[in-house]
């Protein structure tokens, strides 16, 4: 067996392993069920709230967000904010978690590419983050009678599966930061909160100051948001999307290479400094 | 005297210990500003017809979103600190073996929870006067001297806070896994109660619910007094169920929490998780 089709088999047994640990803690699943409903209608609420019914309230805010579905445009916004959430606190913290239970050494020892570990275990959250977006579908159409076309769901599945890769990306690269900081779980909070600022979760990024903008169009889940809340709420189609989505694309390669980048430099230090074994 | 002695030394203890963890602390300001008092304000700012919050005002009888934003915000830590500085926090002893040495000292096991309040308090006190500024410096909030009339009602809200913390403390000690119950409690508490929008926006089903919670009343007595806000009922008989409410939760929770603690003695469950 060549050396590529080896690390691919001991790609699938990572995520294999993640797949199975998951499922031996079925009550994790029940955060799946709350979260994605109740974190969102909360919002939706509150948007009620700020509105008031006030048709002048309403069409401010359609002219700023570029729609005037609040129950819309924030599920939208939430699941990203969930799929943010398990990439960063899964994902990002896999090798953390190797580190916690002591076998993140044993790991490194193996002949498998060192890129398996970092890599392997964001497949298995590809799963729960299907189910979300399902739950919040349905939320969004029991409790708020939303239910976009079917056309536009299957675009705006095509605009998520494009969004995989640059979301994957930025949780390897946190990932790798694992093995300069440690404990990660504070960065998590930070890092998230950035994103929940810049990117136009609960609110339109035409709200933010002119530089936090162009901070935000930096960032792949701003044109991810936004692609999937025009597919949806505002009935385009990829053909309009297409010019975000290469962007997208690229930035995700970017953060590919800048993620094994940083992950080789920091396991070359952490293997010098004995870091791998420290927590 | 000595119990207060031993509620100091445990707040104490609860402070130099978290103040090592000098990001956590950062977090207690940084988590709820990007959480909610940030995302809440450009969400309802969204809304401004030429800077007027003409929603707000319909929906409530103000249009002070800043005010409405923070004082909401005020009573969620409170009951942030009920759920996670002390109900947890007992779980989090557990978890580090140290919940049976601590109880076999001649202090009151009611005194520990006390002493995990006094020190959320004085991380609660830090972080919103934190957040406050942030608020005055950033976000247009105003402070001013008619809040000061709605302190009792705050005051009453941190008692009936202990009395839940108790009541919390009794079911976190029974159950194995704690942190998805604390989490969605908290969450569900805190939104049912009012601190993002008025219960009266609540489905049908949950309204009477948050109408039995102490903290609903608190909120209300709170925005009314502060700014101006329309309240759920007259504010003389809001004190009244805020009071009753307070003087119901809290022997109920201490009972609630000696029940717990009797049935875990009995079952040598202390050092179990």
């Amino acid at each position: 067996m060549n050396l590529l089709a080896a690390d691919l088999r001991a790609f699938v047994a990572a995520a294999r392993k993640e797949l199975r640990q998951q499922r031996r803690y079925p009550t994790l699943f029940l955060g799946l069920l709350f979260w994605p409903v109740l974190l969102p209608a909360s919002w939706v609420l509150m948007g009620h709230a700020y509105s008031g019914n006030d048709p002048a309230a309403l069409a401010a805010f359609a002219e700023r967000a570029g729609s005037p579905d609040v129950a819309g445009f924030v599920f939208v916004g939430y699941a990203m904010y969930m799929w943010l959430s398990s990439l960063l606190w899964g994902s990002g913290t896999a090798l953390r978690q190797e580190q916690m239970r002591g076998s993140l050494e044993a790991v490194f020892v193996t002949p498998a590419s060192r890129l398996v570990p970092l890599f392997g275990p964001g497949v298995a959250m590809l799963i729960p983050m299907s189910l979300t977006f399902v739950i919040m579908g349905v939320a969004l159409w029991a409790f708020f009678g939303v239910v976009p076309p079917l056309a536009a769901v299957l675009q705006a599945a095509v605009v998520v599966i494009t969004g995989v890769p640059a979301l994957y990306a930025i949780g390897t690269l946190f990932a790798a930061s694992v093995l300069r900081f440690g404990e990660v779980g504070p960065v998590v909070q930070l890092v998230r909160g950035m994103f929940v600022l810049a990117c136009g979760i609960t609110f339109p990024v035409a709200m933010l100051p002119l530089w936090a903008q162009v901070w935000a169009w930096l960032m792949p889940p701003t044109y991810i948001v936004e692609d999937l809340r025009r597919i949806l709420l505002r009935g385009a189609n990829l053909a309009d999307v297409g010019p975000h989505i290469a962007i997208v694309l690229t930035i995700a390669a970017l953060i590919a290479l800048l993620a094994v980048f940083v992950f080789r430099a920091l396991e070359t230090s952490a293997r010098r400094s004995g870091m791998l074994g420290r927590f | 005297m000595g119990e207060l002695r031993a509620a100091l030394a445990i707040a104490r203890k609860d402070i130099r210990g978290f103040s090592r963890y000098r990001v956590a602390v950062a977090s207690t300001v940084f988590t709820p500003l990007y959480q909610f008092i940030i995302p809440a304000f450009l969400f309802g700012a969204a809304f401004a017809v030429n800077g007027r919050q003409a929603g707000l005002s319909a929906t409530l009888g103000t249009e002070d979103l800043p005010g409405f934003i923070f004082l909401g915000g005020l009573v969620g830590g409170l009951i942030s600190i009920a759920f996670w500085g002390i109900a947890f926090s007992l779980r989090s002893e557990m978890d580090m073996g140290t919940l049976e040495p601590s109880w076999l000292t001649p202090t009151h096991h009611e005194t520990f929870v006390i002493g995990r309040a006094l020190g959320s308090m004085f991380w609660f006190v830090l972080s919103q006067a934190a957040l406050f500024a942030f608020g005055i410096w950033l976000l247009g909030l105003r402070l001013r001297a008619e809040m000061l009339l709605a302190l009792p009602a705050l005051v009453l809200a941190v008692f009936a806070m202990v009395g839940i913390a108790y009541l919390l403390a009794a079911v976190v000690l029974l159950i194995r896994e704690a942190n998805f119950f604390v989490d969605t409690m908290q969450f569900a508490v805190g939104t049912m109660s009012g601190t993002a929008f008025p219960v009266t926006l609540l489905p049908g089903v949950l309204q009477p619910i948050a109408l039995a919670l102490p903290t609903t009343y608190a909120i209300d007595i709170l925005r009314s007094q502060a700014l101006g806000s329309r309240p759920l009922f007259d504010t003389g008989l809001e004190y009244v169920v805020l009071v009753l409410l307070t003087a119901l939760t809290y022997p109920l929770g201490r009972w609630a929490f000696a029940r717990a603690e009797r049935t875990m003695r009995r079952r040598g469950m202390l050092a179990q998780y």
